[in-house]
């Protein structure tokens, strides 16, 4: 059963819609700069902020200032109200409607503010039971009050990747007709924290494949795709963006941090996605890396895309330097700007790009390349553990 | 497809770690109950061990047993559903974050804080470059991880897998949870929870592991026939219905069932969900529950599949779990039914074999 998407819904540090996206990354319009929200010491490291704050989003949906909901939540019920609408998606009791997430720090953003009340007193005992991932989820799926079907991946920065996928095997299974599935994190000071004291974070703009990388912006931020069987969207009567062609997951197996040099969990899970699509390496138009700005992700990222491509490597590119690296949404995220930049026919830069790699001088997409043709796309996730995962997306 | 159960490990508040088969299960008159663990020395060396959270090193031995009773060295695909994940290291790397004002930090207690880290480190220890998946989702966690698997069986593209729910319920976390409402107010006797009065459970902690695989084998203990989930965030699905269109895409009708097995956790509000589903639908037939033995935590329901897999083999469900009706040595189809504040429901079918 073909499995199509007809719905995106994205708010990230460049923008709260898909227009303000495509038109930052039309702009070439990086979203990393100082915090403003996040209340934490480390003033000086970048990191690429939603500029709403929590009551201006709360506001903006219709939702009492003082509801108990997490930025999380809050950010997740943005992008799916978002990828609803576009997706014209009315509940229908006929219809079995799912709606997969996943996150990593969940509730973790009020938890490390109120810890303290938590332990001792009972002033804010309302978010003790909002801290986990599947509360978040659950807070995101009554706003619309019309899912039967709800489930939570953690897989660390391929959370959103997994739902994906997941979504589309329930569809593909004949288990579930309709799908919205991604990821939602905000960011938090026990993420930042420790990336942080694992000194991944760079001081200043992230530059992915650049010999100079110094290491990750972190993001925030949220990425959901209505996803369906094509003969439901027929029934419907809405004209798909584009179908799921492909999707590998594949385990590392080397180091809960660190990704092996030769990558070889990347090499299968990019190849299972392939052989699933039934697309040649030199088909694929565009490649989404993972590209996060570390020494180590983007070598072996590198090595595994050279490893499965060789010569015909397409015009690849890491867009984290625009959103920071959006963790547990990175995988929605970055899926809906590939099929975003397949629709309008461009590339997007990896910004910040100037010395190659000298172990291994690969070239991504560096300037904004605009007027193009892409029929099919493919996005990396990578998480800690190893946990990697790849999806294809194409036009035909 | 036929999916198979050919081993299990599980390390519980019971003595099921010690044990081949079913142990002399304990009751307990308590609040809050935690694991009783094997040696740790048979399953890691000791140098790695002390560098490992309690849940990771339960995890990778409960992993070991059902894999050595399968006699499969590595899994096509490992999967863990877990409510919490690494709440220990989590907790830790959180509270020295707060008391150190963000200085200071280290980051082993980070590194190993992701839910995911479970998955991971039973894959690096079995250089498993299989699927690799971990899900988070509150009463359901076990439920979408065997659900996750099974679908993987059904698109072909596994052949084996390890599916574990895994949980450490910290002291810190049970006190947070104390907060809220999940636990009894004073001690209870954990064979009065099926007719209690009072809203709360008595908590626990596991860490079940199971290897699954489409090849039926001496050791292979019951069949998966199917693994469904629904929401009912609205309160409005009827659950009843529910129930039968679950049995009948299956081929079953509720008389079709010889025992079943509950999730009833001793909250007066979650058991009558559970009574007035098998009064409904399944009138006398034989009923069963566990979490009087495993106790509550968010992927107790493992506990259930755990007893009811060897109930199969056995043909018999033993006293101990037995809520309603006589268990007579017949046992053919166990149908599980769990829900999480009548939110998260979750079937599953199994068959002997």
């Amino acid at each position: 059963m073909e499995v199509v998407v007809t719905g995106l819904g994205i708010v990230s540090a460049i923008g709260s819609n898909k227009e303000e996206t495509s038109e930052s990354l039309l702009a070439c319009r990086s979203g990393i700069g100082m915090l403003h929200h996040l209340q934490t010491t480390h003033t000086h490291i970048p990191c690429a902020e939603v500029k709403m704050s929590d009551e201006e989003m709360k506001r903006g949906l219709g939702i009492g200032s003082e509801e108990i909901i997490t930025r999380t939540s809050l950010l997740g019920i943005t992008a799916v109200d978002e990828a609803i609408r576009h997706a014209r998606l009315v509940p229908d009791r006929r219809l079995r409607i799912g709606f997969i997430s996943g996150t990593t720090v969940g509730g973790m953003e009020k938890s490390e503010l109120y810890y303290t009340d938590f332990v001792s007193n009972d002033s804010h005992s309302e978010y003790i039971d909002a801290h986990d991932c599947g509360a978040c989820s659950e807070k995101i799926a009554d706003y619309f009050g019309f899912f039967d079907y709800i489930s939570t991946i953690s897989t660390a920065c391929s959370s959103a990747a997994n739902a994906i996928i997941l979504g589309t095997t329930l569809i593909r299974r004949g288990i579930l007709d309709i799908v919205i599935a991604g990821g939602s994190e905000c960011l938090t000071k026990f993420h930042l924290n420790g990336f942080n004291t694992l000194m991944i974070l760079d001081s200043e703009p992230c530059k992915p494949f650049d010999d100079l990388r110094a290491g990750i912006n972190l993001g925030e931020g949220a990425g959901y795709l209505v996803l369906e069987s094509a003969t439901t969207a027929e029934a419907r009567k809405i004209t798909p963006l584009c179908r799921v062609a492909g999707y590998g997951n594949a385990c590392d197996a080397y180091h809960q941090t660190a990704s092996s040099p030769e990558g070889r969990g990347a090499i299968l899970a990019i190849r299972q996605a392939l052989e699933m699509a039934g697309l040649r390496t030199d088909e694929i138009d565009y490649i989404n890396a993972h590209g996060t700005g570390t020494g180590n992700n983007d070598l072996s990222e590198a090595q595994a895309l050279v490893t499965v491509f060789g010569e015909s490597l397409p015009p690849f590119s890491s867009t984290k330097p625009f959103t920071g690296h959006t963790t547990s949404a990175a995988g929605s995220i970055e899926a809906i700007i590939s099929i975003l930049a397949m629709k309008q026919g461009f590339i997007p830069p990896n910004l910040n790009f100037s010395v190659p790699m000298k172990e291994l001088p690969v070239i991504p997409t560096s300037e904004l390349i605009d007027g193009l043709t892409l029929n099919n796309v493919l996005s990396n996730s990578f998480g800690f553990g190893g946990n990697n995962s790849t999806v294809i997306f194409s036009t035909k | 497809m036929p999916v198979y159960i050919t081993g299990t490990g599980n390390i519980s508040v019971q003595p099921t770690a010690t044990t081949e088969g079913f142990p002399e299960f304990m009751t307990h008159q308590t609040r809050y109950a935690r694991c009783i663990e094997p040696s740790w020395a048979e399953f890691i060396a000791p140098m790695e061990a002390r560098r490992m959270s309690s849940i990771i090193k339960r995890a990778i031995a409960s992993t070991q047993m059902a894999l050595t009773q399968s006699g499969i060295k590595i899994p096509d695909a490992i999967i863990t559903g877990t409510g919490l994940g690494c709440i220990e290291d989590t907790e830790k790397f959180l509270t020295s974050m707060i008391a150190e004002n963000e200085r200071f930090l280290k980051p082993t207690y980070f590194i190993h804080s992701t839910h995911n880290t479970i998955s991971s480190q039973i894959a690096i220890r079995l250089s498993c470059n299989g699927y690799n998946n971990t899900f988070v989702h509150r009463g359901i966690s076990f439920e979408l991880a065997l659900h996750d698997a099974m679908l993987m069986f059904m698109e072909g593209k596994i052949g084996s897998a390890i599916v574990g729910g895994h949980d450490e319920m910290t002291p810190a976390y049970f006190s947070l949870l104390d907060r809220v409402g999940y636990w009894k107010k004073e001690a209870a006797n954990t064979m009065s929870l099926s007719h209690s009065t009072t809203p709360g459970s008595v908590a626990g902690e596991g860490s079940i592991s199971f290897m699954l695989s489409d090849k039926k084998t001496a050791s292979s203990m019951a069949e998966i026939k199917a693994v469904d989930t629904f929401y009912n965030g609205s309160g409005t699905v009827n659950l009843t219905r529910r129930i039968e269109t679950f049995l009948s895409e299956n081929g079953l009708r509720p008389s079709d069932i010889d025992l079943l097995m509950m999730g009833l956790n001793g909250d007066v509000n979650d058991n009558n969900i559970y009574f007035s589903v098998a009064d409904t639908l399944f009138g006398n037939k034989l009923t069963g529950w566990y979490k009087h033995m495993s106790l509550e935590y968010f992927s107790s329901p493992a506990f259930g599949m755990w007893v009811s897999a060897l109930s199969l083999q056995k043909k018999q469900l033993p006293d101990d779990f037995i809520l309603r009706g006589t268990s007579k040595g017949d046992l053919k189809n166990i149908l599980l039914y769990n829900h999480f504040r009548n939110r998260n429901h979750s079937l599953i079918l199994l068959t002997s074999c």
